[in-house]
């Protein structure tokens, strides 16, 4: 069979699914989908067979262009959204924290130890937490949470204050997540400066509030939101390390391959913490500046903690295959 | 998923499950950085956009609510405007779609959602250090980093529009005795296709080459050529 026999044979079938595949493209009539795969194998056949004969760029291109678009909607992949979240909650994202346990204690290293070190210096020398906050921020955390300071009214006082300040959080640690993140490219070196940077910040305000105001204030405002939050961060913070260790240490990959799978690891991580992000924000948002006693705040705080501790332990062991 | 060849050609070849070969033809960076400005633009009128239908409304909604629905607006059209574009349908975003370009897995396929956000979280970072784009010249695919973590690659969507134009027709069809490769073969054939968009002495020039098969030059060469052009298509 020469070039045009083989086109005169076959170029009507390339034509029907054409126009079929263009009607599920939603560029053209609306066709019945059954055909489809079994013609989408013979055009691929034809592809193999004409690029093998070299029957030139002509027959070939078309064919190609066919049949990258037919690939592309046999294997469009669109479990339903609903299907997709339960999976990622109860499997997917539980399973890949546990997989990368040793990331997640760095992680928490790297956060935990400036924090603490920065609040302990406080009750030893307080020139260290003021260098970090600056004088505007010492105001601030004054009117928050200073000796006579009425948090709430400071903070939530106007009608939709709640709602502003759930969309500041929202994009401003949502957003510190997503840079957390990117900054795991320059070998983790990104990533790593974030964590301490707001294990510093947040220890500073801690020792801060020690040292010249109420701490019972700030703890009974962080306690509800707290967990999601620095949990969040946290496992944000893996997602960035995993990048920046698979490019120092590829091992027998080369760093681009590394760098792709260790994308694929990353992921879970990077919404998963985003998402814990983005809750605390809601608690914190609506939740955290209420006149509630207390007591009740701690009891939530734990609670959510302990929360955080039986999922990230327990939830979907034994399921395999994320 | 098959091994990329090494050449220097923007034709990738991807291998597919389904026993072939499709080719992407992938797009270079001065194209992308087109479309990332028509991007930017894009952007810049949708922010100034918010503002005036937000700032409007505020009236009715208090300006706590309207200063948080901008930051929200924002945070979405800052973090996800590509990502929203890159796994809808089209695969691309505006400025993408204006220059014909796609944004595919390794495989050709449209990005997932999760690819597409690791794509394009990590230019935050190509931002604060304008260089690092450079890096996807070194690449044989033009990935920039985002790309290589994510496993997507920026490819035209439209069909390449190689010229056909057929030569003078063959007077006579011409056997071919000796035996010739597939690859001698279509460059032969393909001689012939294209010869019709080449002035004559450019048709000898090229004609010559072939010195050895033909035992002829000039437009007698290019005449034999296309006569065997023409009986290697009546007989492969």
């Amino acid at each position: 069979m020469n070039r045009q026999e083989f086109e005169q044979r076959k170029s009507a079938e390339w034509s029907n699914l054409d126009l079929r595949i263009k009607g599920l493209e939603g560029r053209g009539p609306a066709v019945e989908p059954e055909k489809i795969p079994g013609m989408f194998r013979r055009v691929c056949h034809d592809l193999a067979l004409a690029q093998y004969r070299m029957y030139g760029s002509l027959i070939c291109d078309r064919l190609n262009s066919l049949s990258i678009r037919g690939y592309r909607l046999i294997h469009r992949s669109k479990g339903g959204f609903g299907e997709c979240s339960i999976q990622f909650v109860f499997n997917t994202f539980p399973n890949s924290l546990r997989r990368e346990w040793k990331l997640f204690v760095v992680s928490s290293l790297v956060f935990w130890i400036p924090f603490f070190l920065m609040w302990w210096s406080a009750s030893q020398e307080i020139a260290w937490v003021q260098a970090i906050l600056g004088p505007e921020m010492m105001m601030q955390v004054e009117g928050m949470y200073g000796k006579d300071a009425d948090t709430v009214e400071y903070l939530r006082g106007e009608h939709g204050a709640n709602f502003q300040m759930f969309t500041h959080y929202i994009k401003n640690n949502v957003g510190i997540d997503f840079k957390l993140f990117a900054g795991g490219i320059l070998y983790g070196i990104g990533t790593l400066f974030f964590l301490v940077f707001n294990g510093l910040y947040i220890g500073a305000v801690f020792g801060y509030v020690d040292y010249a105001g109420d701490p019972e204030k700030l703890l009974t405002f962080v306690a509800g939101h707290s967990s999601f939050e620095l949990l969040g961060m946290i496992v944000v913070g893996m997602a960035g390390l995993k990048v920046g260790f698979a490019l120092l240490a590829p091992g027998r990959l080369s760093r681009a391959q590394s760098l792709t799978q260790a994308g694929r690891y990353a992921l879970p991580l990077l919404i998963g913490g985003a998402l814990m992000t983005g809750l605390a924000a809601v608690v914190e948002g609506f939740w955290s500046a209420q006149a509630i006693s207390g007591n009740v705040k701690y009891g939530v705080g734990i609670f959510f903690w302990v929360l955080h501790l039986v999922y990230f332990l327990f939830v979907g062991r034994g399921q395999r295959g994320a | 998923m098959g091994k990329l060849e090494r050449r220097l050609d923007t034709l990738q070849t991807v291998e597919l499950a389904e026993g072939m070969e499709i080719h992407l033809r992938i797009a270079g960076p001065f194209l992308r950085l087109y479309a990332y400005l028509l991007d930017l633009v894009v952007m810049i009128a949708a922010v100034i956009l918010i503002w005036i239908v937000i700032g409007i409304s505020s009236f009715a909604l208090g300006g706590n609510v309207a200063v948080g629905l901008i930051n929200l607006a924002l945070f979405v059209l800052l973090w996800f405007y590509p990502v929203f574009f890159e796994v809808s349908r089209k695969g691309a975003t505006p400025g993408k779609m204006v220059l014909g370009l796609r944004v595919v897995n390794e495989a050709g396929g449209t990005l997932t959602f999760g690819a597409s956000m690791v794509r394009n979280f990590v230019r935050i970072v190509e931002m604060i250090f304008p260089f690092l784009p450079l890096f996807s010249f070194l690449n044989p695919r033009f990935q920039r980093l985002g790309d290589l973590a994510a496993g997507s690659l920026v490819v035209y969507t439209r069909d390449r529009q190689d010229p056909v134009y057929l030569g003078p027709p063959a007077l006579d069809s011409i056997p071919v005795n000796v035996a010739l490769t597939r690859e001698e073969r279509a460059a032969i054939i393909s001689f012939r296709h294209r010869s019709g968009n080449w002035s004559e002495a450019r048709r000898a020039e090229l004609g010559n080459h072939l010195n050895s098969l033909t035992g002829q030059a000039g437009s007698k060469g290019v005449a034999t050529i296309v006569g065997m052009a023409h009986w290697l298509e009546d007989h492969s």
